[in-house]
């Protein structure tokens, strides 16, 4: 319990440090040296000493945006199974909640853009709405997938200790799928290249970033960390799946859990530089790719896998 | 049950009197207002204790020495009665303060003489023990609804409403009276308990008959048509009413047969899950296309009757399959679901009445900003949408989470159990990711922002007995998100009362979901107290200071420069173009400086266009056809009746 509540207070503190190698990463391909890998907290200190500017359109809605998203972020991560260890907090069905949660959060960042009476905002509202839609639709199959394999319904039963090792053993070609679907979600999830360019510089574009336009100060610092946070969740799953290994070294679990999470920024980090932002229209396509992806997967497990 | 009738009463006493009092305006409202909330308090109070006990009651008229008045309160009926009452306890209280500038006072009396019968007979046909009592009730539950459609007739639009709404209930009912036809023809019995010993064919077709006839009065797809038309028709409370209970008197039918069958063949559930994707999905992408926010609310219960039919689809799964966690999980959710859906959805056609009330207008895209005139509206309008697109920690997620874990018990099974839970489980998520995206749409563009119009301006939210109600709902949604414990012991007493055979009902299990449900949500909100303390700290001692919205770079921003709900929605729409056709209208562009232009657009519900090239055009061509026999002669009209039933003579 105590290491749970350690873990969870460490992904907290290193989820920026996390983000920054995913600029990094984009500098170095671009040939920069890029920020330091500090850039996050200075960033996060210089918000939180600020005061804010509020738009005279807003209301108190606008205000519980932040809160809520760092808040539901925060409590997902209470739930997420760190490194192999169990997570503080663990029931039944605690997967759903976690999703729904995450749903919350998102409502309100939604609400709290809609608050300020932009246009622009507005627009990046309506594809806030639109994309995770698809995405929670891939979740819930690959937990369908998930509950065929272990007959549970928690995270702590796919991600704790073996137990992702045990799942490769069981189904490992169908993982692969799965492994990729948690990746577009990742990516979708968290507005990254291609479906969404948090480093663009025209507002027409954007979606996660244009609609925290209006926020300031410390408002704009708590949505800041509930992003990292949230991409901390996603990466931390897909790390656990991609180096199930754990290793009899004191440690040695926690050393092979960080090596994954760095792949995975690493990964992203490299798409980033790689490929551009898809065209606003074809993105649910590719997003609709991680459904195929992980309904394939499922029905593979349900004639080969008894 | 003599405390029930004395409810039941009391409420038609309250209709009754305000006829007589129709001069004096006041007196009327308050009289009525007074006896209607006072027969539906005794009654729900009567109802919740009748399930807390599990009790169960029967009382027997005879009527005219030739049919018996049968009536039985068990577990289900008490369950649908609290909803019953509990909603209609509120609406009477909103009605007094929503029906204070009513011009014509005879109107209003009539309309609550209407009302109180429309609730006496809700309570009835849940009630009904035998197929007399039952029709008797359900039809003059349409025929009471029908008058509070048209309660505005003298638009024609409400006229044609109403004349939709009428033809559907009627031919429900027709459905409803075949296949009770067809239970009587086998047992020649009209009491229900004769049903389960049909043969299967009969039983079969009963439940097919009975699933279009009750699925009409739900608004099941592709039976909704006329929800659409009649919700936004009637006053808002009685929209809450209908929309909250009266649909759901047709889950009540559905599941009742159900359990009269005593029929457990997988098509059962294959068809109510089938059914429910298909009303649930559908349902939310036409609301999402709505311009007006009252069909928006009467599309979402489309929705949510689909999310009732999956919940209680997994359960006839469950025991079909014997699984019976799975299938009280379902049972249990979908029957919650039906409580708490019709708390939040009249909480939000109180809401939409308030703002139609003030504004004057219904169109979304013409409000704008009512929040920062209308506190309480907006906090309480909020908290429904936030528990109508099952959000935790509202009441919606609670009945959602139940269903989600029956479907998933389904997963573990065969073949065609699993791809019906795979079905319930993935059209549930979606019909949460457009939910959520509809509510953002609907809050966002009618409260938030600037106000879109004059109309929106300088509005106020004046009515105490109005906010009392909404309020009130509100806290319910949150208390039953919160604390569901006691909420699923009702609905475990209801699905105990189904008799599927399992000897009783265990509730270790359902206690731990509840306890988890508590401490998720207890664990969400001592965060969120966490992180509201570290903003308070940051922000103490800090200059905060209030300024435009930045206008990236624009200097020149207008209102109607505002995101519209139209465009909010039409990403989202384009998806779903192949079942949700969007039409558009728009002005050519002329010239290199156009000055005016207008632009409109609909979503066509596919099943209302195609009834009418299927259905309702072949049916008026024949019928054109016959009009020769209506010539107005009354003699020969009853040579007709003669003629038909010496006909009739010969098959019996």
């Amino acid at each position: 319990m105590i290491d749970s509540i350690i873990l969870w207070f460490l992904a907290i503190l290193t989820a920026p440090f996390f983000s920054a190698m995913i600029l990094k990463v984009k500098a170095f391909f671009g040939g920069k040296k890029g920020p330091p890998l500090m850039i996050n907290y200075y960033t996060l200190i210089k918000l939180f000493k600020k005061g804010s500017v509020y738009s005279t359109s807003t209301t108190v809605i606008f205000k519980l945006g932040p809160i809520i998203s760092l808040g539901s972020a925060i409590t997902v991560l209470m739930f997420l199974p760190i490194a192999g260890y169990p997570p503080i907090f663990s029931f039944n069905g605690d997967i759903i909640f976690v999703l729904y949660v995450m749903g919350l959060g998102r409502f309100f960042t939604i609400a709290a853009a809609m608050d300020t009476a932009s246009p622009f905002e507005g627009m990046g509202a309506a594809r806030e709405a639109y994309f995770p839609i698809i995405c929670e639709a891939t979740m819930f199959m690959i937990l369908i997938f998930f509950y065929r394999l272990t007959g549970h319904l928690q995270l702590s039963a796919y991600f704790t200790g073996e137990s992702p090792l045990a799942l490769w053993n069981l189904a490992g070609a169908p993982l692969l799928f799965i492994v990729m679907a948690f990746f577009i979600i990742l990516l979708t999830e968290n507005s990254r290249v291609p479906v969404d360019d948090p480093a663009t510089h025209l507002e027409l574009t954007m979606i996660h970033e244009v609609m925290v336009l209006d926020h300031s100060g410390p408002d704009l610092a708590l949505i800041e960390l509930g992003s990292f946070c949230k991409l901390f969740f996603y990466s931390t799953l897909i790390s656990r799946l991609i180096l199930p290994f754990g290793s009899s070294v004191p440690g040695g679990t926690f050393v092979v859990y960080i090596a994954g999470l760095a792949l995975v920024y690493l990964i992203v980090g490299i798409i980033e530089s790689v490929i551009a932002r898809y065209r606003m229209d074809k993105v649910p396509q590719f997003v609709l790719t991680s459904f195929a992806l992980a309904f394939f997967a499922t029905i593979i497990t349900l004639e080969f896998i008894k | 049950m003599s405390q029930f009738f004395t409810a039941i009463l009391i409420i038609i006493l309250g209709g009754s009197i305000s006829l007589v009092l129709a001069r004096q305006v006041r007196l009327m409202r308050i009289i009525a207002v007074f006896l209607l909330s006072a027969g539906c308090f005794w009654g729900l109070f009567n109802a919740l204790t009748n399930l807390i006990q599990s009790g169960s009651d029967t009382a027997s008229f005879t009527y005219l020495n030739v049919f018996s008045l049968t009536f039985q309160m068990d577990g289900l009926s008490s369950f649908f009665l609290v909803a019953i009452f509990a909603v209609s306890l509120f609406a009477a209280i909103y009605s007094f303060h929503y029906l204070e500038d009513s011009q014509n006072p005879l109107r209003t009396a009539v309309h609550y003489f209407f009302f109180s019968i429309l609730i006496a007979s809700m309570a009835l046909v849940v009630t009904a023990a035998n197929m007399i009592t039952f029709m008797l009730s359900w039809e003059i539950m349409s025929l009471s609804s029908f008058f509070l459609v048209i309660y505005n007739h003298h638009s024609a639009e409400n006229r044609k409403a109403g004349f939709l709404y009428f033809v559907f209930s009627h031919v429900g009912a027709m459905f409803i009276f075949a296949a009770f036809g067809i239970a009587y023809g086998y047992s020649g019995n009209f009491g229900f308990g004769a049903m389960a010993s049909l043969p299967d064919t009969a039983k079969m077709l009963i439940f097919i008959f009975t699933f279009i006839g009750f699925g009409s009065k739900a608004g099941v797809f592709p039976f909704h048509v006329w929800l659409p038309y009649a919700h936004p028709a009637a006053p808002s409370h009685i929209s809450a009413v209908m929309s909250g209970v009266m649909i759901k008197t047709g889950i009540y039918g559905i599941i009742r047969i159900y359990a009269l069958l005593d029929f457990h063949t997988p098509v059962c559930g294959n068809i109510l899950i089938i059914a429910g994707a298909v009303s649930g999905v559908l349902g939310v992408v036409y609301a999402l296309g709505q311009h007006d926010i009252k069909r928006l609310l009467a599309y979402h219960s489309v929705e949510n009757i689909g999310i009732i039919l999956m919940g209680l689809g997994i359960g006839m799964t469950g025991v079909s399959s014997g699984n019976p966690l799975m299938a009280i999980l379902g049972f249990s959710g979908g029957l919650l679901h039906v409580l708490n859906h019709s708390i939040f959805k009249s909480l939000l056609f109180m809401g939409a009445g308030m703002v139609v009330h003030k504004t004057g207008t219904r169109s979304i895209d013409a409000l704008g900003g009512l929040i920062k005139n209308m506190k309480i509206t907006g906090t309480t309008f909020i908290i429904g949408s936030l528990a109508i697109c099952g959000l935790p920690p509202f009441n919606g997620f609670v009945s959602e989470f139940f269903i989600y874990i029956g479907g998933f018990k389904g997963v573990a099974l065969d073949k065609s159990a699993f791809v019906m839970s795979i079905l319930a489980i993935i059209s549930l998520a979606i019909i949460g990711g457009l939910a959520l995206a509809c509510f953002t749409k609907v809050v966002g563009v009618v409260f938030q922002g600037e106000p879109r119009t004059k109309a929106a301006e300088n509005v106020d939210e004046k009515g105490s007995s109005m906010l009392v109600s909404m309020v009130i709902l509100a806290a319910a949604c949150i208390v039953i998100g919160i604390f569901p414990r006691i909420f699923i012991h009702l609905s475990l007493n209801a699905v105990s009362a189904l008799g599927l055979g399992y000897a009783r009902v265990p509730l270790a299990p359902f206690e731990r979901i509840t306890g988890n449900i508590t401490f998720g949500a207890t664990i969400f909100l001592g965060v969120l107290l966490l992180v509201m303390a570290i903003r308070f700290l940051a922000y103490r001692g800090k200059s905060i200071s209030r300024s435009g919205t930045w206008g990236c770079g624009f200097t020149q921003p207008t209102v109607r420069m505002q995101y519209t709900g139209s465009s909010y929605a039409a990403s989202i729409l384009e998806l779903f173009s192949p079942v949700a056709p969007l039409e558009e209208k728009h002005l050519k562009i002329k010239g290199r400086f156009p000055v005016k232009t207008q632009y409109q657009s609909h979503v066509n519900d596919i099943a209302d266009r195609h009834l009418n090239r299927l259905i309702v055009n072949p049916v008026l061509s024949l019928f054109d056809k016959l009009r020769w026999i209506q010539h107005g002669d009354i003699h020969l009209y009853i040579g007709y009746i003669l003629l038909a039933i010496v006909l009739l003579l010969f098959f019996i």
